[in-house]
């Protein structure tokens, strides 16, 4: 059984790690300790961060805040609320994924994971928004990078490191996030009943327009059943294009959007309320609610989508019929795998497929065996392995800060 | 000008000819000659000049790494160099280096309407790229003063922003994947045409890094639609107080415009005579604030920010009424580093970044130190991300001049700091703002990016001596704390 230690601010911790360095001890980080994510490690303790936790700073006509890295993202994005901002990365709330309940889990958890929601494609992804941070490095020093100002070439961005490391480089104890205006307005044009294919198109020439779209996802007619919305219908697949801004501006770019596709004419417009509840089901993965099997995350260039989805999702010859959904304008699959295949004979074919066609396969969800010795992430390149190993050891030497989260053996 | 710089190595000094023969075994472009080496031995920052052993010109990515990898065996010294438009001397050369220009990788290699992105040779210029786009209406959204010149391959190394970088982000924001090759001549890709890069984000690492952990040899970007209607409006006021509430109160507003710049009264004057923008005269400060999107929402916005003018006391406006008079707003402002060179021998450009609510208390501090020291000072701004360049004006053939000039620049960096912004927005550490490291970062910071430069380049021979404090130096200018009788250094290489 591990041993959780919950220290109660940054000194505390900096001791904490200092003394596992000392004693080549290693640690797993946790904060709320909900989200299995990442490789299985096995630690004799657990650093626990959820004390360290509290709004610093929050200036809302700088558009930033300052908090302890352990605080609830819930309770940030509620303190963001009453000033009319957001997180403009949408985060993704993993709660559903893992407890079918929601559960943002903490800023630094958020962080450590670098998952962005659907306005990713067009307004960058979390790494984008983290300014900057200071967090304890693996030797149990204090360091810091970055500040509360947007544009900084002050020495590396150490920030775009941290973000998405899965706390294998320092444990974060103070998070800077850029922050955003809420959209004034939002609208949701619906298209039912589309091919993938033809979601494809339409977001490929979408993205060629001026209207600014800021969601743009599909669903297939056999993943649709969660989504209780008066307005969308469950029966047919779903194609999504969201549109934010001044309600005028966001009227007049909904109509050009109708007009443009109007050759698909089972369309509906989702207004603000059923709009902003269905990008945030498609945000929480709440299509993916506590399901039992392995769900996996795929980037790839937009052009390539249509060729994985056939190849591994809709294949009406080998009888595939993965539940999976598109988003980022086709940019993302999420896919959910049998575990019915123990040997996951067809993730080794998606990691295939991604690596020759540029992308990558991220597994987000897999059951215990599967963390003790399946891949998490597909990179497959050693020159990047060995650098990869340099950076860790350059931030935590004796590789005690959760080791092998990502990689085995780094 | 004296220049701290590390040590030149003898050894590698004394075989100099056989380091050039060995070179141009590898590449058909080694310039060797004093006359053709003259033309690399500066760079933005021209106040510092150096020439290198030689000057290699690669053609390809393998040239590249075969010139590192004999480098890397011979412990050789190595300064990349894109355009060489750089302000603060992060590709000036060492006297025992060999610097690496990527002049000759200068071909667009693919425009990819469908995945948004184009793919490019580093020695492209920033402004080629949307030129290749553009006829589709896509653009590339850094927009640097130096576009015409200034390649992407450098915009990556000083992580470049410009006038639109408030809406649209910086270079890191807009850069899917690079090629670059590592001091030992390993060849690596980072990222692609896909988002968000697994494991290690050594993309964002790279960008901004100043050439100090690889070479870059292949760039992909990701290209924007450009916005149905964009119109801008000067706004002028007469205190520094004024027009900075006016920032803050736009950006609290929720309104985010695509461009926010302010400029103060002498480089008005200095840029409306050289542009002849039709900039008002009788303001101390002028606001140029561009707005984007669908017809109606640029209308609406303009209306708001001109309200929001008037609570601040505004004193001009003018909202522009075609696309030809909106671009002469910007052609002003655009021509602000040439402009002064007009009216001031020689100039120095500085590049803090401050909090926003801090712009007009800068700008009053700005004022002081320019009476203390006795020198002019123009002032532009990236109001909207608080990234200000105040430019200094001196005369270098009075070398006392130069020196208080470099000393007002400090002062100004230093106060950024204490007010809570940093030493540099977008133009990067090199060695101009090197030794003020110690302002913002103490012992454990600097080290643990000096171990991260150790992770890409254990010999520390790329690019040595820019970005990081040199300890002898530090002490030498007073700015080493000493505490309880240990420096605050006490682990930094002397390199």
């Amino acid at each position: 059984m591990s041993e959780i230690y919950q220290p109660a601010n940054e000194v505390e911790i900096a001791q904490y790690v200092y003394d596992c360095y000392q004693a080549s001890r290693p640690i797993e980080i946790s904060t709320l300790n909900t989200k299995p994510i990442g490789r299985s490690i096995q630690c004799s303790q657990t650093l626990d961060l959820r004390k360290n936790s509290g709004i610093m700073e929050y200036a809302p006509e700088e558009l930033y805040i300052k908090v302890k890295a352990g605080t609830p993202l819930l309770e940030i994005l509620e303190a963001l609320k009453k000033n009319k901002q957001t997180l403009g990365f949408e985060p993704v709330n993993l709660g559903y994924l893992y407890s079918g309940k929601s559960n943002f889990g903490s800023v630094a958890g958020t962080v450590s994971c670098n998952l962005s929601g659907p306005r990713r494609f067009k307004v960058g992804a979390l790494r984008d928004h983290l300014l900057g941070f200071t967090a304890i490095n693996g030797k149990g020093e204090s360091i810091q990078s970055g500040g509360t100002v947007v544009k900084n070439v002050t020495g590396y961005d150490l920030s775009k490191l941290l973000a998405g490391s899965y706390g294998t480089l320092s444990v974060l104890t103070e998070v800077i996030l850029k922050v955003t205006p809420e959209p004034e307005h939002s609208e949701t044009l619906i298209i039912h009943g589309l091919s993938f294919e033809n979601a494809s198109k339409i977001f490929s020439q979408v993205l060629k327009t001026s209207l600014e779209v800021s969601g743009a996802c599909y669903y297939p007619s056999n993943n649709i059943k969660f989504l209780r919305l008066n307005d969308v219908k469950n029966t047919a697949s779903v194609t999504a294009l969201r549109i934010e801004g001044p309600k005028q501006s966001v009227n007049e770019r909904i109509q050009n959007l109708q007009k443009i596709f109007s050759e698909y004419n089972d369309q509906t417009v989702l207004e603000v309320y059923q709009s902003n509840l269905f990008w945030k089901i498609t945000a929480n993965l709440e299509c993916f609610s506590n399901s039992p099997n392995l769900i996996a995350k795929i980037s790839l260039p937009p052009s390539v989508t249509s060729k994985f989805v056939s190849t591994f999702a809709e294949d009406p010859i080998l009888r595939i019929n993965n539940k999976y959904f598109l988003d980022w304008a086709g940019g993302l699959v999420w896919i959910e795998i049998d575990n019915a295949d123990p040997s996951f004979l067809i993730l080794e074919k998606m990691k295939k497929f991604c690596i020759e066609h540029g992308g990558h396969i991220t597994v987000v969800k897999a059951d215990l065996n599967y963390r003790r010795t399946g891949l998490f992430i597909s990179s497959n390149d050693e020159n990047i392995k060995i650098l990869s190993a340099k950076v860790k050891n350059s931030f935590d030497p004796k590789s005690i800060l959760n080791p092998g989260k990502i990689y085995a053996g780094i | 000008m004296s220049l701290f710089m590390p040590e030149p190595d003898q050894q590698t000094l004394a075989k100099a000819s056989s380091i050039i023969s060995q070179l141009r075994k590898i590449s058909k472009n080694v310039l060797s000659e004093e006359e053709e080496k003259a033309v690399y031995e500066t760079d933005g920052l021209s106040v510092h000049r150096q020439r290198p052993i030689a000057v290699v010109l690669p053609e390809n990515t393998e040239e590249v790494s075969k010139v590192l990898k004999y480098c890397y065996e011979n412990n050789i010294k190595v300064v990349p160099r894109g355009a060489g438009t750089g302000l603060s001397g992060g590709a000036l050369p060492l006297k025992d280096c060999v610097l690496v220009g990527l002049g000759k990788f200068n071909k667009i290699l693919e425009t990819d309407f469908e995945n948004r992105c184009v793919v490019t040779q580093p020695g492209v210029t920033n402004l080629a790229i949307t030129g290749a786009v553009q006829h589709e209406g896509f653009y590339y959204a850094p927009d640097p003063s130096s576009q015409l010149a200034c390649s992407i391959g450098g915009n990556i190394s000083t992580n470049a922003g410009g006038v639109h970088s408030l809406k649209y982000g910086v270079t890191t924001n807009n850069v899917l994947g690079v090629e670059m090759v590592l001091i030992d001549g390993t060849i690596i890709r980072l990222g692609g045409k896909n988002l968000d890069p697994e494991g290690y984000d050594l993309l964002g690492i790279i960008t901004g890094s100043e050439g100090l952990l690889g070479v870059i040899t292949e760039i992909t970007v990701r290209i924007l639609k450009k916005p149905q209607s964009v119109r801008a409006v000067l706004i002028g006021f007469n205190t520094n107080d004024d027009a900075g509430n006016c920032v803050a109160d736009i950006i609290s507003s929720g309104i985010i415009p695509a461009g926010m710049e302010i400029m103060d009264k002498p480089l008005i004057i200095a840029t409306d005579n050289f542009a002849k923008a039709g900039y008002p005269r009788d303001v101390e400060v002028l606001l140029i604030v561009e707005l984007d999107g669908t017809e109606t929402e640029v209308n609406t916005l303009i209306n708001k920010v001109l309200d929001i003018a008037n609570k601040n006391k505004a004193s001009y406006n003018r909202a522009s009424e075609s696309e030809e008079e909106r671009l002469r707003f910007w052609k002003g402002r655009k021509a602000a580093f040439t402009a002064l060179g007009v009216i001031s021998p020689d100039y120095i450009c500085m590049d803090g970044s401050i909090p926003r609510k801090k712009l007009g208390d800068v700008l009053n501090k700005i004022a002081s130190l320019s009476k203390k020291y006795g020198l002019g000072v123009a002032n532009c701004f990236h109001a909207g991300d608080g990234n200000l360049h105040p430019l200094i004006m001196f005369d270098s053939n009075n070398p006392k001049e130069l020196k208080k000039a470099e000393s007002f620049g400090a002062d100004i960096l230093k106060y950024c700091v204490k007010v809570g912004g940093v030493l540099s927005g977008e133009h990067g550490i090199g060695i101009e703002k090197r030794d003020l490291m110690c302002e913002m970062f103490n012992n454990d910071d600097i080290q643990q990016q000096l171990n991260l430069k150790k992770a890409f380049d254990e010999k520390n021979l790329l690019n040595p001596g820019k970005v990081f404090p040199i300890l002898h130096r530090c002490a030498e200018e007073g700015r080493v704390h000493i505490h309880k009788g240990k420096t605050r250094f006490p682990n930094l290489p002397r390199f």
